[in-house]
């Protein structure tokens, strides 16, 4: 009776404590959701846990939904009735020990259960076959046995590497068929080729593999196996634990798929060669669950989560010569068009649309607070604009190159609107200055309008040739007569300037991206650009829960500039040159409409 | 948006417009904010700009009061015309509203303070 009254009096308590610090409002008579007032996810108490007290306590209802929200240590059971819960919560309220320090559970009833499920609307992709126990636990003891890779082969930022048959080049994305490997694909896996068969898989014998070891919060990022080196099958086989790999279509279309320990992948036809597959770098994934809605079967991404364990996966391809012959043209390697000459506008468009003007949008915030400080030549350049003069700021981000100045009017236009929004808060209490959403090719700005114009880091987002000198058409329509530019842009040389790390060698291309049948190589971060047309990353950190924000990393476009190649434009613009230099990384001109 | 810069924006960008010029101003919010008043910078910058056309804007948006639909001569000397125009020209500003294209009729929605000249691909010339 005793101990009834303490517990009754502790859970009164922690249903207290949940009302005055997250709102949640706790009932004492029946209802169909109960919360579990100690335990959650942020405890380590997860689905497993419940059905093992579920069967410890013998609570022999329909098995309840389990909703546990990120970083709580309570969590929700969403009971069929009211009935049920009442059984549950007699069973195990004040009783049940949840961990092997005994520590007792506590149980209310709620009215509401927090919705943070996920609902997939889309299938699996076409032509992905996973075949679930394909190995024994025996089996998978053998092969973790001979494929654990103790030593780092090759050296990739989040997983280690080792390669059977032929190597995988990381830089080229393929393989070397005049250089095969000592070491072919070991015996053991002849057991797989004769297992694939007895499920109607005649596919023969691969003749490369990779091995692909992850410790708990590695990943790898999205990609597509490169369709011409590799034939039109793509084994995978999965060791160790359970993982969730993200399928992305350049349709948008997102596809969590859970592969489990013990299992074949087979990539085919779309899934081989129309979506791009990867694996977040974390400690956990959300559990999947199918659930009946409307009649049909839809995936769920609950909020329940469970933790990764060293994974290794064996990647088996064929090897092939000549240009892809498959019909999904988005991902194909074998179409290629290059950057600047060949590609319609509307294709540039589209790049700078993903790869420039979205990606400003969202990293808007973070991309402010790392742009304090104007550069002083363009400081300097502001400095000598004689009173009563009309100055452009086109492309003018946050707005750190307005100077405090009140006898000259100082426009600002800029085309995403988040960072021209920092720029009006940043300028406000500047007299002469306002701020225009603009877009540089199309300006709504009046000829001639303009005695000084600074274009700061814009010409190099472009994609051709014919759009970067409109975009310096566009300077010259605004000049006055005599009235001067500045404008800068990034270099293809990085030597003589602070960006490069003294720690970092230039590696290969790690990947590359295609958008719209166009090939960009993605940079590495504070190295020397081996490309004229490419990606950088752009690492936003965000404090947003991993599951909202999918993606940290975005990829801005840029074309690089040679020297004497901003100067040519200038020319090509009608604009003379004033002069020209070298400045941090970029090159810079200042010119003249005559 | 001040004043001074809609004497500065055109819809001549869009398909099969000749001046778009000037924008007719739909204003639903206007605030006046009180800056630094620099006689130099507004008698310099005064003959840049159109005078009618601002005139115009001003008187739409019932901001025109004793201000004078012409310039008149030595304007640069009379301070308080100068004190005038400054007001007009850099203390109103329009925060919601929107712009329209004299010719399509095309709208220009202003948000924050801030005109949106965006176009799509298609609208341009």
């Amino acid at each position: 009776m005793e101990d009834d009254r303490k517990h009754e009096k502790k859970r009164k308590r922690f249903a207290a404590r949940l009302n005055t610090l997250k709102g949640i409002v706790c009932y004492e008579d029946p209802r169909p959701n109960v919360i579990l007032c100690n335990v959650g996810q942020a405890t380590g108490f997860d689905k497993q846990k419940l059905l093992k007290l579920l069967t410890e306590y013998k609570v022999n209802t329909p098995l309840p939904k389990f909703v546990a929200e990120k970083g709580e240590s309570y969590s929700y059971l969403m009971f069929d009735k009211a009935e049920n819960a009442s059984l549950f919560y007699e069973a195990c309220n004040g009783k049940a020990q949840v961990d092997e320090n005994g520590t007792t559970l506590y149980v209310t009833f709620v009215e509401n259960v927090p919705d943070t499920d996920i609902i997939c609307k889309h299938p699996n992709p076409k032509g992905l076959h996973i075949i679930p126990d394909f190995l024994t636990e025996d089996e998978e003891k053998l092969f973790l046995n001979t494929f654990n890779i103790q030593h780092v082969e090759t050296t990739l930022k989040n997983r280690q590497v080792k390669h059977y048959g032929y190597e995988f080049r990381y830089g080229s994305n393929d393989v070397d068929l005049s250089c095969p490997l000592q070491e072919k694909i070991p015996k053991i896996c002849k057991l797989l080729w004769r297992r694939l068969q007895h499920y109607g898989y005649d596919l023969g014998v691969p003749v490369q593999l990779t091995v692909n070891k992850y410790l708990p919060g590695q990943g790898i990022p999205s990609h597509v196996d490169k369709h011409s080196p590799f034939g039109e099958t793509i084994l995978a086989l999965s060791l160790g634990s359970n993982v969730v790999m993200d399928w992305k279509h350049h349709t948008g279309k997102y596809v969590p798929v859970m592969v489990e320990a013990r299992s074949m992948m087979i990539m085919q036809d779309e899934a081989r060669y129309d979506w791009q597959h990867g694996i977040q770098p974390r400690m956990w994934d959300p559990v999947l669950d199918v659930r009946l809605i409307d009649n049909e079967k839809v995936k769920v991404i609950t909020s329940d989560t469970v933790q990764r364990e060293m994974r290794i996966s064996l990647t088996f391809r064929w090897t092939r010569c000549g240009p892809c012959k498959c019909e999904y043209k988005m991902l194909c390697d074998s179409i290629e068009r290059n950057i600047p000459e060949t590609i319609s506008n509307d294709v540039a468009s589209n790049i700078e649309d993903i790869h420039v003007h979205q990606v400003y949008e969202q990293i808007a915030g973070h991309f402010s607070t790392t742009r304090h400080k104007p550069w002083p030549k363009v400081v300097d350049f502001m400095q000598h604009v004689p009173a009563g003069s009309i100055v452009l700021d086109l492309g003018c981000g946050n707005g750190k190159n307005i100077l405090n100045r009140t006898d000259i009017l100082q426009v600002a236009g800029e085309r995403s609107s988040g960072l021209l929004e920092e720029c009006k808060g940043l300028t406000a209490r500047i007299s002469g200055a306002d701020c225009i959403r603009l877009d540089l090719l199309n300006t709504g700005l009046k000829d001639e309008c303009a005695d000084f114009i600074i274009c700061v880091a814009v010409v190099h987002h472009f994609s051709t040739q014919a759009r970067r000198l409109h975009s310096l058409q566009t300077i010259h329509r605004l000049l006055r007569t005599n009235g001067q530019a500045l404008i800068t842009v990034w270099a293809k040389d990085q030597t003589k300037s602070s960006y490069l790390s003294r720690t970092r060698a230039p590696l290969l291309d790690r990947h590359k991206l295609t958008v719209g049948g166009i090939h960009l190589p993605v940079h590495e971060n504070r190295t020397q650009f081996q490309h004229k047309d490419l990606l950088v990353p752009w690492n936003l950190r965000s404090k947003a829960p991993p599951l909202q924000q999918p993606d940290t990393t975005f990829l801005r476009y840029y074309h690089v500039f040679d020297e004497g190649e901003l100067d040519q434009l200038c020319r090509d613009a009608r604009l003379a040159i004033v002069r020209s230099f070298y400045e941090e990384g970029n090159w810079c001109v200042v010119c003249m409409k005559v | 948006m001040k004043l001074i810069t809609h004497n500065m924006l055109t819809s001549k960008c869009l398909k099969g417009v000749v001046t778009g010029y000037p924008l007719a101003i739909n204003a639903t919010d206007i605030k006046v904010k009180e800056v630094d008043f620099n006689p130099e910078f507004i008698s310099r910058v005064i003959p840049k700009l159109d005078w009618e056309v601002l005139w115009v804007a001003a008187d739409s948006i019932g901001h025109s009061d004793g201000l004078p639909r012409s310039l008149e001569n030595k304007y640069d000397e009379n301070e308080e015309f100068l004190k005038k125009a400054h007001k007009v020209l850099l203390e109103v500003e329009v925060e919601e509203g929107h712009l329209t294209c004299p010719e399509s009729g095309r709208q220009f929605p202003i948000s924050k303070g801030i005109p949106n000249m965006l176009l799509n691909e298609a609208e341009v010339q």
